[in-house]
């Protein structure tokens, strides 16, 4: 039988994931001529330090939706948790602070990993309720109050809301941080056991369990890298408002997930890279910035990126039906 | 000269997909009152040729013509429209609905306001039903059936469309013995009744039993078309493989050696009661019982992909766990599942990520995945089990349903299992390809590994078991050994039909 592998599918594959980098680089072109100073280095700092927070939550969100549980929706809660606990923590020193504010997070997303690994509940059920539970009881313990940190010189808290600002050779520290995370995340994803699991996980979860795949520790797993991830972000969020408070991630989550999706991570789970993930959440950025400096409001900046997430889930439903992969 | 009661008849028609031509220039002819069998190896197209007529494609090229006049079949409702309908290989009913809401799809009977109506439901669901020689409340849902009502019942739901041509692909390959008996019935009768009925087998007495006519496919083309009494088994296979085969199925002589696996009085409630035996290495240990009989249950339970409600099982003397498959498989206890498109397989993976699913912990170190290994792994199975792939990097999904089952079995071998237990190993293969299996099956037995291997294939069962459990309604009655095992003692004991040899 005449088998040959097409050069053309090859090329179409490069296309697809090159695809996202492509409509940034337009949205950058757009950016540039809507404001003449757009193409200088800083600005190319800008827009990366505007996208931090989020690439920082999407590319932890990426490996819940990667392994087939579609989103973590108690991220924004995990933020706020995570922040408020580290600056509860101040006065033990910074460092045992941040060690605090990360293991609250990371306990949320140990009892969703549990909840949705072990006891197989919905992901986005378990994880709505989560988000709304941690909220009224984020209100209830700190009496619906906004916890400021002791800011005077020399203090521990001087120090945490120096962490957003803070610059290593003149980059942001917070880029660099996404920056590792997302090459991290990449490696493990797919040079790692774990990663190669998820995807297994992702594709087809009756037949990972056929393969002697362990189901529920994988999910634990993602659920707990997700909620790093938040915790990360959580810290930085407050150092930048300098404030903890119950409402602070509001909006990441569907934000990270837009940015998964329009990266190329297939809902459905078990596609997708964390390349694709950056470029998904570069967009995102690049939306925004030319958005404000076209004068759209915020609220229609949602608008947009509502349409935006319908639009990128829609393609990838028209692109997998269209190549027949479509055996869900 | 066509003849009278030509019912469809195709002229040079192809498919490609990307990097190949699945069907190739065929010619066929359909007639009305008529059994035609497809025959052919794994990836021959005659799925796809099939799918075809019934509109799954709108990019076939060539002339389909019904009563002389060219149709275009290019959606399935075109193609329902002109009176064809399809059972698929892989059932298409929805498990958690009731029988009449899966009959009746799609043209559900509404009363005033669009609310439901039951009575005309059951009625007519009733009705279909009763086509098929099926009495069971519509109501039900699809999942409380047996495999064998369920095929009925999509039987039903296709002739409800009131068909003139229906195609059916490999509809007896979940089916025991008299369960085929009862549909080759339904199929005379429907002849009869002057449908045109396509019939794809690989299975070489039922196409003598049933078929008027064969076409063999090979490659894509069609080789021939002969009538019945023209042929003889074996000529027909020389015709689909392209050489002589002498022997079909292999046998084995009775081996064992130690004792590997001991399994005492496990019992899962309403599934299987008390159920105790030894399996040594060696030995293949076949399980010989209708579907329904806690085969496959019993399996299960036993590797820990489902509970245990009493009992134990020992490998090489040391206790399982319950309940915990990944545990056992790295134990070296493996299944092989018998629903490969729900289960088996990640149908949206790669060739190559399926085969080494189950064998991260030999190709990772400190938990990096270490990729040197792969690509012989992936190699050596590919080709002790003639995986006919364009690459190992092509979806498994788009794999002919024979080499679907050859990945899926590969996956379990490349774990190189102490013990294994096969649940129809050759669901849906050729011939050609059934042996190759069976040597592999006989391979891993003669280098020391021990086999449990279930299958409603009798000669299979008779050939390769060095002894075979007889279970009925989840008891194990006892057991066969080696001198009374054949395809007539099995049938018997599978049926209640079994007196101890030794009282
Ligand atoms: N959706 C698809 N995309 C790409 N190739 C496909 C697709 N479906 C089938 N093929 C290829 O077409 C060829 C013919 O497949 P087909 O399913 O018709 O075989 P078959 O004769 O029914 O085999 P079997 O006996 O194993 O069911 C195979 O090589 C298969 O890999
Ligand atoms: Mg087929």
């Amino acid at each position: 039988m005449p088998r040959t592998a097409s050069p053309k599918n090859i090329v179409s594959a490069a296309v697809e994931s090159a695809g996202i980098y492509l409509v940034a680089l337009l949205l950058a072109a757009g950016c540039a001529m809507a404001s003449p100073d757009f193409l200088t280095p800083e600005s190319f700092l800008r827009i990366l330090s505007a996208v931090s927070l989020l690439g920082i939550v999407a590319a932890g969100m990426a490996f819940v939706t990667y392994s087939g549980n579609m989103a973590d929706l108690s991220i924004p809660s995990i933020i706020a948790f995570s922040g408020i606990v580290t600056v509860a923590a101040l006065p033990l020193g910074l460092p045992l602070a941040l060690v605090c504010g990360t293991l609250a997070g990371l306990a949320v997303g140990a009892m969703n990993g549990l909840v949705v690994g072990v006891l197989q509940a919905n992901p986005i059920l378990w994880t709505l309720s989560v988000a709304f539970f941690m909220e009224g009881f984020m209100r209830f313990a700190w009496s619906n109050n906004q916890l400021y940190p002791d800011t005077a010189l020399g203090t521990p808290g001087a120090s945490f809301i120096h962490i957003f600002r803070l610059t290593i050779a003149g980059i942001p520290l917070i880029v660099l941080v996404m920056l590792g995370l997302f090459v991290a995340g990449h490696f493990l994803m797919t040079r790692t056991r774990f990663g190669r699991e998820s995807q297994l996980l992702g594709s087809c979860r009756a037949a990972a369990l056929t393969s002697g795949i362990r189901v529920p520790k994988v999910v634990f797993c993602n659920f707990l890298l997700a909620a790093f991830a938040a915790s990360i972000a959580g810290v930085f969020l407050t150092s930048m408002n300098k404030l903890g408070v119950f409402y602070l991630g509001q909006g990441y989550d569907f934000k990270a997930v837009t940015a998964v999706v329009l990266g190329g991570v297939m809902l459905s789970g078990g596609r997708g890279h964390l390349p694709g993930v950056f470029g998904g959440v570069l967009v995102i950025g690049l939306l925004t910035d030319l958005m404000q400096h076209l004068g759209v409001t915020a609220f229609r900046q949602n608008i947009v990126t509502g349409i935006v997430f319908i639009a990128a889930v829609g393609w990838q439903q028209y692109r997998l039906r269209a190549q027949g992969k479509d055996y869900a | 000269m066509e003849s009278i009661n030509l019912a469809l008849s195709m002229q040079g028609v192809s498919k490609r997909f990307p990097g190949m031509l699945a069907v190739d220039n065929v010619d066929l002819d359909l007639h009305a009152g008529e059994v035609h069998a497809i025959m052919g190896e794994n990836g021959a197209g005659k799925s796809t040729l099939m799918k075809i007529i019934t509109g799954s494609f709108s990019d076939y090229t060539g002339v389909v013509k019904m009563g002389g006049r060219p149709v275009a079949l290019h959606s399935p409702a075109a193609a329902k429209e002109y009176g064809i309908g399809m059972v698929y290989q892989e059932l298409s009913l929805a498990p958690p609905i009731s029988i009449a809401e899966n009959l009746l799809a799609g043209r559900l009977p509404a009363g005033r306001l669009g609310l439901l109506d039951r009575k005309a439901m059951a009625r007519e669901a009733r009705h279909c039903l009763s086509e098929v020689g099926l009495d069971v409340d519509p109501f039900k849902t699809v999942e409380e059936l047996s495999q064998h009502e369920a095929q009925l019942v999509e039987i039903a739901k296709v002739l409800g469309n009131r068909p003139c041509i229906l195609i059916m692909d490999e509809p007896t390959s979940a089916l025991s013995q008299d369960e085929v008996q009862r549909l080759f019935s339904m199929i005379r009768h429907l002849k009869n009744r002057g449908l045109a009925i396509v019939y794809i087998s690989h299975h070489l007495p039922e196409v003598f039993e049933i078929a008027d006519k064969v076409t063999v496919m090979r490659d894509g083309r069609k080789i021939a078309t002969k009538e019945i009494h023209e042929l003889t088994p074996r000529s027909l296979v020389q015709m689909m493989v392209g050489q002589d085969i002498d022997e079909f199925y292999r046998h084995r002589e009775a081996k064992s050696g130690w004792l590997v696996l001991q399994v005492n009085n496990l019992t899962r409630l309403g599934f299987f009661h008390d159920v105790s035996f030894e399996l040594h290495s060696g030995e293949i240990l076949g399980i010989a019982g209708l579907s329904g009989s806690g085969r496959t249950e019993l399996a299960r339970s036993l590797c820990g992909l489902d509970p245990v409600d009493a009992g134990q099982v020992f490998l090489e003397n040391a206790p399982l766990k319950p309940a915990n498959y990944p545990d056992t498989l790295q134990r070296g206890l493996v299944y092989l599942t018998e629903d490969r498109k729900q289960e088996g397989l990640f149908l949206r993976l790669s060739v190559r990520r399926n085969v080494i699913a189950s064998i991260f912990p030999l190709l990772t170190r400190f938990g990096i995945y270490r990729p040197e290994k792969e690509t012989a792994v992936v190699r050596r199975w590919s080709e002790t089990l003639g995986i006919a792939a364009a690459s190992p990097d092509v979806g498994a999904g788009t794999l002919s349903g024979g080499n679907q089952q050859k990945v899926l079995l590969g996956k379990c071998l490349a774990t190189n299992p102490e013990v294994l237990i096969l649940d129809e190993p050759s669901r849906g293969v050729d011939v050609g390809a059934k042996r190759k299996i069976h040597e592999a099956v006989m391979a891993l037995a003669d280098s020391g590994a021990a086999v449990l291997l279930i299958s409603s294939d009798l000669p299979e069962l008779a050939g390769l078991s060095s002894r075979a459990l007889i279970l009925r309604n989840g008891r194990l009655l006892g057991i066969l050994e080696k001198a009374e095992l054949s395809e007539e003692s099995l049938l018997l004991a599978a049926n209640g039909h079994w007196e101890p040899s030794h009282a």
